[in-house]
């Protein structure tokens, strides 16, 4: 695309991770200025921001200034400035960084009203537990390079993660974790705060063998409960657990 | 879209609190002092009556043009009276001068007029400067009768009105008269030259407003200019709409400073108010220029070039003279090319030759300097901005 590519700017929009607003203009002008870049007929742009300003929920906050604005509420005017044109492809750069539950609940809903309406939206997040909840389709990038690609199922495939079997144990001796580690389809042990994880590549039954083999070593335990791997997992077993930069 | 963009760059301009205080209060804050500093110090400085003598001869009878021309600036109803005139014999001249009783006195000897003075001081330079100017004059005048009787004659007309025509060129003389009062008053305006100095320094700061508006357009400058990078909109349209309402903005805070200075402080900017506006308007131009130039060349934050305008601003005026007179007047004399480039000292020696000059040559020197200083930083700025390349998407 280069700089004079009108047309297909026009179908762009783009929510830096920066919040990008005027601090000397009120929530509805920083919404008209930009959208204003965009649409040219007034009346048609009164009814897009309108539009935006009920997307994201922020009716009661027209007249107020970006400084007299909450961190989640200036992140939902910073969508409302880059979607108020009704774009047909929106790139999202971390909208949701440090911002409150009840505001990234507000904008998830949002981008989902978005999605719903027909527009393609890109978006770039480290919080897996968004892109379950948003994304039909994910890419997961490492260092600069596509390591996987698919719906969150296909992903979780990929990651050879059958199932995660929590246990909360007041006390486990070594021996029993080292004989858990060797279990059938048994990938990963972790005890630690007296809870005991362990990852199945593989299997139906796990969570029935488990509670048999604590039932014959005579370990009692508190809770013990099953789940799907998350994709958060995933990105963890692809990308490997060291901490980067 | 021109209007779109115009409106809104012209709210953030009048929004922001800080360009505010520097383009618009800190020239009255300043002005404010100025006028309470200088005004007492001209006041003090204001010129005393001299005390001269003339010495009565042959030579003085015949040269009634000297007599009146020293009469006239030793009018007591006159405010612009130089001179307690004496007339006396040399003898009584000679003893008035050794008991201090005149700063100096003036014999007409062979059309040579001679000045006597005890020791060199302010009054003694006076007396002299003003009697040359007297002399140069007289001479001027008789050249123009002699040939204005010329042209009688060859016309053949033999009987000229000799007393008419030197009452035509004396009317020359009154005015350059005039001429001669201004230029002593004007040598002493210290309060005048301040604010010339100070219009000259609002123009520039003109520039951050330019500044600040071309960094809202600028990708790598501001958040703001990313989001704007991505509308389908040609950067220099962008950026002329945003410049024109940053001009106008400038325009509203010289106004305000033009009323303040004249309504407030009373500063008399002379019959020559319109020319003193035109070169307002133009050294903004240079100034808003200079601004779009530091913003798109310099590669620093928006708070460092800000800082940077307002040295070079502030470094310009000192130069013109904010600071001291004296300073002009060294730039001139030791590195005149250091002055031709200084958009400050362009501005103030437009107003300086307002006020100096009868003629209007050096004022339109000035102007026309002042536009191709801002024609050559636009087209360096466009050439700084088309170079500038981002990340495709």
């Amino acid at each position: 695309m280069k700089p004079d590519s009108y047309d297909i700017k026009q179908k762009l929009g783009v929510i830096f991770q920066d919040v990008a607003v005027f601090e000397e203009l009120t929530v509805y002008e920083n919404i008209d200025y930009f959208c204003g870049l965009y649409i040219k007929d007034k009346n048609t742009r009164k009814q897009y921001i309108e539009d935006a300003i009920q997307l994201v929920g922020l009716e009661e906050f027209k007249k107020f200034y970006p400084k007299q604005l909450s961190g989640g509420l200036l992140r939902r005017l910073n969508i409302a400035c880059g979607i108020a044109h009704k774009p047909q492809l929106i790139f999202l750069d971390e909208p949701t960084v440090a911002v409150d539950p009840q505001s990234r609940n507000n904008i998830l809903d949002g981008i989902q009203k978005l999605r719903d309406n027909g527009a393609t939206i890109v978006y770039t997040t480290h919080y897996m537990e968004e892109v379950e909840i948003i994304c039909d389709r994910i890419i997961i990038l490492d260092k600069g390079k596509i390591i996987a690609t698919g719906t969150s199922d296909e992903l979780k495939k990929k990651a050879k993660i059958e199932e995660k079997v929590t246990v909360e144990i007041n006390r486990l001796p070594e021996e029993i974790i080292e004989e858990v580690k060797k279990l059938d389809n048994v990938s990963e042990v972790q005890y630690k705060d007296n809870v005991l994880v362990i990852t199945y590549t593989a299997g139906k039954n796990n969570l029935g063998d488990l509670i048999e083999f604590l039932k014959q070593k005579q370990v009692n335990y508190n809770k013990i409960y099953s789940e799907r791997p998350t994709l958060n997992d995933v990105f963890l077993e692809l990308t490997g657990k060291e901490l980067r930069d | 879209m021109f209007i779109h963009i115009f409106k809104y760059a012209f709210k953030t301009l009048f929004r922001d609190k800080m360009l505010i205080f520097w383009t618009f209060a800190f020239p009255i804050i300043l002005g404010t002092f100025f006028n309470m500093a200088f005004s007492n110090i001209e006041n003090s400085e204001k010129m005393d009556i001299i005390n001269i003598a003339i010495v009565e001869n042959e030579d003085l009878k015949s040269n009634e043009f000297i007599k009146e021309a020293f009469d006239n600036l030793s009018d007591k109803e006159n405010e612009d009276s130089l001179f307690e005139t004496k007339y006396t014999t040399k003898e009584e001249a000679n003893t008035l001068l050794q008991d201090d009783k005149i700063s100096g006195y003036i014999i007409l000897e062979d059309d040579k007029a001679n000045v006597v003075i005890k020791s060199n001081g302010t009054n003694e330079t006076v007396i002299k400067y003003v009697t040359e100017e007297i002399l140069q004059t007289g001479k001027i005048v008789d050249e123009i009768a002699k040939k204005k009787i010329e042209e009688e004659i060859v016309s053949g007309n033999y009987q000229v009105d000799y007393e008419k025509i030197y009452e035509e060129v004396s009317k020359i003389v009154e005015k350059d008269d005039t001429k001669l009062k201004n230029i002593s008053n004007s040598n002493l305006s210290y309060t005048m030259i301040e604010f010339y100095t100070l219009i000259a320094m609002t123009c520039l700061y003109g520039g951050i407003l330019s500044m600040v508006v071309v960094n809202h357009n600028m990708a790598n400058m501001e958040s703001v200019g990313k989001r704007v990078a991505t509308a389908p909109l040609h950067k220099g349209k962008l950026i002329i709409s945003s410049l024109c309402a940053s001009y106008i903005t400038q325009i509203i805070g010289l106004v305000i400073l033009f009323a303040y200075t004249i309504f407030v402080l009373k500063v008399d900017y002379g019959t020559n108010l319109p020319l003193v506006i035109l070169l307002a308007l133009v050294g903004s131009l240079a100034g808003l220029s200079l601004g779009v130039a530091i913003a798109t060349l310099i590669k620093a934050n928006d708070k460092a070039k800000t800082g940077i305008l307002i040295a070079v601003t502030m470094f310009g005026c000192f130069l013109s003279g904010m600071m001291g007179i004296t300073m002009k007047y060294v730039i001139d004399k030791n590195v005149p090319i250091v002055n031709m480039l200084n958009p400050a000292s362009m501005i103030t020696d437009g107003f300086y030759a307002l006020y100096y000059y009868d003629t209007f040559n050096r004022y339109f020197f000035n102007i026309a300097s002042l536009l191709i200083f801002s024609v050559v930083m636009i087209l360096i700025s466009i050439g700084g901005l088309r170079r500038q390349k981002y990340d495709s998407i």
